[in-house]
């Protein structure tokens, strides 16, 4: 191939010339033999510079064109689009990073001068060993599996379903609603008894776009963005399991949270003392509009015990002060006979109604106690004595029952769906977003969103917003009659060389690498697979390249950098 | 030793945290030696070990390796990849009596442009010190 290499040195208006000495530059590559053209620009990624660039191309029959510039993260995509305008494969280009890692950190001009023609000249070496490679397109489907029917799931599952897609949603117990179906109330507007919820599941009941699995659970789940296929066992009646699959184009996981086990620590008297109730009991309670304790009588006073389990577990789970408020209203409102003590370490009332209706407490006559710590619950007698500490001076109150709030935590299968979906978890062990503010329901694994308390504490409010953000990324995604594009900077192995040792296998973390077994070698999937490149530099016997960033390339810019 | 002298050094960085930490550091105009030339790589754990020793034995006076924190890789392991061949490296090198320091291993996110600024300018200092890279007159490779 003839090669007509094009430099083109960006001066980002005083940006470069400040530091670095361009016309120099200039005449320092001109000398190259493998350049045909050196020139400079003022505002190479301007409209003009754009022109200016595809002109170039166009005219000198450029083959491949080196853009020294800012860093690649600025503007490398739009010098590529350029070339590709220009019939240019884009990935001939290189573009040199002289503006952040030159002129700005060498403060001496002679100094960066000297750096950029090193670096410049390492990408016109590397840029001769460029491939051009080719983007591909895959058919997709647009179906969705939605792991756990709880709000989350039912949401994401009704703001998704319609005609050109189906929704599977599994649920491993009988029925779809999850932990909010208990409530009694929703809050903040103190809603009828989960109307909400009995809505929703009607809804998605009757849609002939939504397939429900009760009693069921994912077993595999393997493949890509566009191409999961999952398989998933249910439990029928006599104790058999019967086993199916299905093909879906994006999984939300959607599996909500368990209650801290207040077992375990004995402070909370829980399981030992009478009368101390957990929170969702006291919903029961509520549910059936008796509350009485043990022996049948009525309570004279509660106590509203906040924060069990925040120690233990290291976060605060936000719903805990607002339906301790919740509990403290109810008792008010229909029992004003019951005497209301809250125990208090922390408030958490982030939400714009929660303050006012915090006040409305207090006004009802709700005492609230504040405690700095939890020392101990035991039964005296027929009364509980809850003992705390407060500006170091113990104190104690005796209430006839105590509800005791416990934090939210994962739900018991999160780790085994994490090592099923190949996801991570946070350091609580609720599954861990991709980026916490940029991108907080995506996975590292394109096509697997989380949404609701799978990824930690969340009111409801929250958890239906993040539910119509997976609908949000799936519908943006996975367009009906639209191809995606996978990655272009694949791995690529080279059937003659591989040994199949299977060391690239346990290096990737997408599953990218399967075993040929007939042929006894390494394939990569180049749908699934990033181009991190991990499998290349694990790779004993060479056989694996990396697609534009291969070995001679590299080492190019190595052998430049110590020219 | 001589005080004009300039080490090369290469540091191979990651795409996702440490060559933006690096072009953050530009951004921030902190003064980073000249002596320190970058290659990009998508992943820290791309850097073959191969990389580090063809640097090391054409002449490189350093060779620095640049990733994620643990925890934080954008393809979600692949620094610790680079941790153990880090580590067969440092043996490596121990084995065949080269100097230890000649090679290394930073994690350096993307918002760290500070400690980007501090571990180049340290590691040229430390360089400085041991001089030239003996290795490309004493070994025939």
């Amino acid at each position: 191939m003839n090669k007509n290499i094009g430099v083109y040195v960006c001066e980002c208006g005083p940006n470069i010339p400040e530091r670095i000495d361009v016309d120099k530059v200039v005449q320092e590559m001109s000398s190259m033999d493998e350049v045909k053209t050196v020139k400079k620009f003022n505002l190479m990624c301007s409209n003009d510079g754009k022109k200016f660039l595809k002109e170039e191309i166009e005219k000198q029959k450029l083959s491949h064109v080196v853009v020294a510039a800012c860093s690649p993260k600025d503007h490398e995509k739009t010098f590529m689009s350029v070339c590709q305008e220009s019939g240019l494969n884009p990935y001939l280009f290189q573009l040199v990073n002289i503006r952040e890692q030159c002129a700005w950190m060498i403060p001496d001009k002679e100094e960066a001068t000297s750096k950029a023609v090193k670096y410049i000249r390492a990408g016109i070496h590397r840029v001769l060993y460029h491939n051009p490679l080719k983007k591909k397109e895959i058919e997709i489907n647009t179906d969705v599996l939605v792991i756990g029917g709880g709000l989350s799931g039912i949401e994401a599952a009704l703001s998704l379903a319609g005609p050109k897609r189906k929704v599977h949603i599994i649920e491993k117990t009988d029925s779809l609603g999850g932990m909010a179906a208990d409530l009694s109330q929703v809050l903040p507007h103190q809603g009828s008894k989960m109307d909400l919820i009995k809505k929703k599941v009607e809804q998605l009941e009757s849609s002939e776009f939504v397939n429900i699995n009760t009693f069921s659970q994912v077993k595999e789940v393997r493949g890509f963005l566009g191409n999961f296929e999952a398989v998933i066992n249910t439990h029928s009646g006599n104790g058999g399991v019967e086993e199916k699959e299905i093909k879906i184009g994006a999984v939300i996981v959607a599996t909500g949270f368990n209650l801290f086990d207040l077992k375990k620590n004995p402070i909370y008297g829980y399981g030992e003392a009478d009368n101390v109730l957990n929170a969702t009991e006291f919903e029961d309670m509520i549910n059936s509009e008796k509350i009485l304790l043990k022996s049948g009588k009525k309570p004279k006073s509660v106590a509203l015990v906040h924060c069990a389990g925040r120690k233990e577990q290291g976060y605060c789970s936000k719903v805990c002060c607002l339906y301790n408020l919740k509990f403290a209203h109810y008792l008010r409102d229909h029992h004003p006979d019951i005497e209301v003590k809250e125990l208090v370490i922390d408030w958490c009332l982030p939400h714009k109604q929660d303050q006012s209706y915090f006040e409305e407490a207090k006004d009802k006559g709700v005492d609230f106690i504040r405690m700095d710590e939890l020392l101990k619950t035991k039964s005296t007698g027929d009364q509980i004595q809850i003992e705390f500490k407060t500006n170091d001076k113990s104190h104690s109150v005796s209430v006839d029952m105590a509800v005791v709030a416990p934090a939210m935590v994962p739900s018991e299968d999160t780790t085994k769906l994490a090592d099923i979906l190949n996801i991570p978890l946070d350091k609580s062990g609720f599954f861990k977003e991709l980026h916490e503010m940029l991108d907080p329901v995506s996975t590292p694994m394109e096509g697997i969103y989380l949404t609701g308390c799978a990824l930690g504490p969340k009111n409801i409010h929250e958890s239906l917003t993040q539910s119509h953000a997976t609908s949000g990324k799936i519908f943006s995604t996975l367009v009906p009659g639209r191809k995606i594009e996978p990655e272009v900077k694949v791995s690529e192995i080279k059937e003659d060389l591989c040994t199949g040792c299977q060391t690239c296998l346990s290096v990737c973390f997408y599953g990218a690498i399967t075993t040929d077994s007939f042929k006894g070698v390494s394939v990569v999937n180049e749908a699934i697979c990033r181009g991190c490149g991990n499998c290349v530099g694990s790779c004993p016997s060479g056989a694996i390249r990396s697609k534009h960033f291969t070995y001679p390339q590299l080492y190019q810019e190595v052998l430049d950098a110590l020219r | 030793m001589n005080s004009k002298y300039k080490p090369n050094i290469i540091a191979f960085l990651c795409n996702w945290c440490s060559y933006t930490g690096a072009d953050l550091a530009g951004t921030a105009r902190m003064k980073i030696p000249s002596s320190i030339k970058t290659i990009r790589v998508m992943c820290s754990g791309r850097i073959d070990a191969l990389f580090v020793l063809k640097a090391f034995l054409k002449g490189a006076d350093g060779v620095m390796m640049m990733g994620c924190h643990p925890g934080d890789c954008h393809y979600q392991k692949g620094n610790y990849n680079t941790r153990r061949r880090y580590v067969l490296l440092d043996n490596l090198f121990k084995t065949l009596g080269l100097e230890k320091k000649r090679i290394g291993l930073w994690w350096v996110s993307a918002s760290e442009a500070n400690r980007y600024a501090k571990v180049t300018n340290e590691y040229t200092e430390e360089i400085k010190k041991l001089g030239p890279n003996p290795t490309s007159e004493e070994i025939f490779l």
